[in-house]
């Protein structure tokens, strides 16, 4: 990786502890800039209230230029987010042919922070998931929060 | 050497004058009248249209030669007598009759002040008229100012030089590093006038060049050609850099012209109607004027579309399909590198016009063709809609295809709906993708135990089969 892409994500780290996110935490090691850790909170308005999520940020060699990889490392019941040892995402300003070098860790934050006040049914990676959430929401939401109970406390 | 009087109000007022416009120059070395001349910058906030004698285009000038003001203060100033204001511009863009309108206004105005102080209200009045270039093209035609050649030069130069000073003095949030430069290190797009620092865009242009992902040298913002539309978005194509605005952010002129000629190489590929020189050696491809050669890569300025999908392939006509194995038409044809003049149906050397000959499909590989032939079959899987090769280096195995942006399945080659990549794979039906998005996500070389369904799964299989077809021989050798 070379010295302006660590210099960025040193920067970015700096900006994100200057204006931090509410319920979001991240452990940033300087020997491995490369791979944050986030905790993030449920959103107090979503069904995800109450649960602990750890995610993991990975860099690229080639950032900015590619896009941050992102994966949930707790178990979580979204459409978004694949329901499988990964957790990975990829939607939005995530995947490559929409990411763009200006974009930035803070607004990956901002879009997973938003899906889990409001999930994107539309662009789901797990269908069935995204099914319930649209037909059967009542249902969702209790699975959701059964699995906050199992996995997230 | 007679002198001013120590209460000359002319000089107070002249000296006042220069405090607040410390550029004015003054000059009170001749008694009894005592003179001032200030230049006052030109730079309209909408820019100035211009057109010259010998060229139609028109161009927007944000930067104009300065307006050269002399004031003169007889005695008599300011209550008996007018100051007189000679106004000139040089070059002298600024036709007589505007600039004599301002000088009517520098009398009126002494008149309504009643032989008062009005050098103030004067340059503040030209400096508020100044915003607007003076009214200049307003009572032109079509409000574009007409200038005559000689002046093309000078000015073009001039808007361009104060332009760039302007920018090197700003210092300008490079969206890619987060770091503050000096305009000086900065590049501003032409069409667009995002600003970026020179070194990240170097950095991202030069990769994407050496890549061959030359569709990719665009504006790097991401709110440009943005409609907030997602669907919109993606068929309305960003521009691509010139190569003549690559030259000058400045990228190097080896790696500019390998941009261009991938650019040419790109649509020429596209193109069915081009051959290549059946000369192995060469294989160059058939001259035409569609696609010029490339000769001077700094003069190449049009930033044309991202050439995304093949130019809308001609339509073969009725005459060209006849002619494929017919005689007497147009099937000399030359190649641009080696200028062999060869037979575009059978690709031998050309044999004249009364030749029948057969259409041969170019399948003579070499043996280097052979090995990349087979490294393409093994490594990548090909687009469902254009065929091209795609190989993936990392993530999911939703594809988009670099050439034509058909979204497929890299595993089994099935197109999926760009609105919803994902069902694909969590649609227990397909069997062989089923919950299998992250397979190979550390690219294709990572490991090579993924197994492929379609048109790839096929060959895999053929492969695997032909091995073990070899395994058996040489164990019944063996035995």
């Amino acid at each position: 990786m070379s010295t302006g892409a660590k210099k960025r994500i040193l920067r970015e780290y700096a900006e994100c502890q200057n204006d931090p996110l509410p319920g979001v935490k991240i452990n940033f090691d300087e020997q491995n800039m490369t791979k944050w850790e986030i905790l993030m909170d449920g959103p107090d308005q979503s069904v995800y209230a109450g649960g602990h999520y750890k995610l993991e940020i990975n860099f690229p060699n080639e950032y900015p230029f590619k896009p941050p990889v992102v994966s949930f490392k707790t178990k979580i019941y979204h459409p978004n987010v694949s329901n499988d040892d990964k957790g990975s995402m990829c939607l939005g300003l995530l995947r490559p042919e929409e990411w763009k070098p200006p974009n930035k860790v803070i607004s990956v934050l901002h879009l997973i922070r938003n899906l889990l006040i409001e999930p994107n049914p539309d662009d789901a990676i797990e269908l069935s998931i995204a099914n319930d959430y649209k037909t059967n929401r009542a249902e969702f939401d209790k699975t959701a929060k059964d699995w906050v109970k199992r996995y997230a406390k | 050497m007679a002198e001013f009087p120590p209460d000359d109000e002319r000089i107070d007022e002249l000296t006042t004058l220069q405090s607040i416009y410390p550029e004015l120059v003054l000059d009170f070395d001749h008694p009894p009248i005592p003179t001032a001349r200030i230049e006052l910058p030109v730079a309209p906030e909408k820019p100035l249209p211009v057109v010259c004698d010998s060229d139609s285009s028109v161009r927007n000038l944000s930067h104009l030669p300065p307006l050269i003001i002399d004031i003169i203060l007889s005695e008599g100033y300011p209550t008996e007598r007018a100051p007189t204001f000679n106004l000139t511009a040089d070059p002298p863009w600024l036709p007589d009759r505007v600039l004599e309108q301002l000088m009517e206004k520098g009398h009126a105005l002494w008149e309504e002040y009643g032989g008062m102080q009005m050098l103030f209200a004067y340059l503040s009045f030209l400096e508020e008229s100044a915003r607007t270039a003076f009214g200049a093209a307003d009572s032109a035609r079509d409000g574009v100012l007409k200038l005559p050649d000689t002046l093309r030069t000078p000015m073009l130069e001039l808007n361009e030089k104060l332009g760039k000073e302007l920018f090197d003095k700003g210092t300008y949030d490079c969206g890619i590093c987060l770091e503050p430069k000096k305009g000086g290190a900065c590049h501003r797009i032409r069409h667009c006038g995002h600003v970026f620092c020179k070194a990240c865009l170097q950095d991202y242009y030069n990769n994407c060049i050496k890549e061959g992902d030359v569709n990719n040298v665009k504006c790097l913002s991401p709110d440009c050609g943005k409609t907030g539309d997602v669907k919109v978005d993606r068929k309305k194509k960003d521009r691509l850099l010139s190569p003549k605005e690559l030259l000058q952010i400045p990228l190097e002129l080896e790696t500019v012209k390998r941009y261009a000629q991938i650019k040419r190489k790109k649509k020429i590929e596209s193109d069915p109607t081009i051959v290549f020189c059946p000369r192995k050696w060469c294989q160059g491809a058939m001259r035409t004027e569609k696609y010029p050669k490339i000769t001077d890569v700094s003069q190449m300025d049009e930033s044309d579309i991202e050439d995304g999908e093949p130019v809308a392939a001609p339509k073969a006509t009725d005459q060209e399909i006849k002619f494929r194995g017919a005689p007497n038409t147009d099937r000399l044809v030359i190649c641009e590198d080696c200028s062999l003049a060869f037979c575009k149906v059978c690709l031998a050397p050309w044999h004249g016009d009364f030749e029948r000959c057969i259409n041969r499909e170019q399948k003579d590989l070499t043996e280097e063709d052979q090995a990349s032939l087979n490294y393409i079959l093994k490594n990548t899987s090909p687009c469902p809609t254009c065929s091209v090769p795609c190989s993936k280096s990392y993530g999911c195995n939703h594809m988009t295809c670099f050439q034509c942006k058909t979204h497929f399945c890299y595993l089994c080659g099935a197109w999926l709906q760009p609105e919803n990549p994902y069902g694909h794979f969590n649609n227990k039906k397909n069997k062989a993708c089923f919950q299998r998005l992250m397979d190979g996500a550390m690219g294709d070389q990572a490991n090579g135990e993924i197994r492929f369904g379609g048109r790839r799964g096929a060959e895999q299989e053929a492969e695997f089969w032909e091995q073990e077809a070899l395994r058996i021989q040489m164990e019944e050798l063996g035995g």
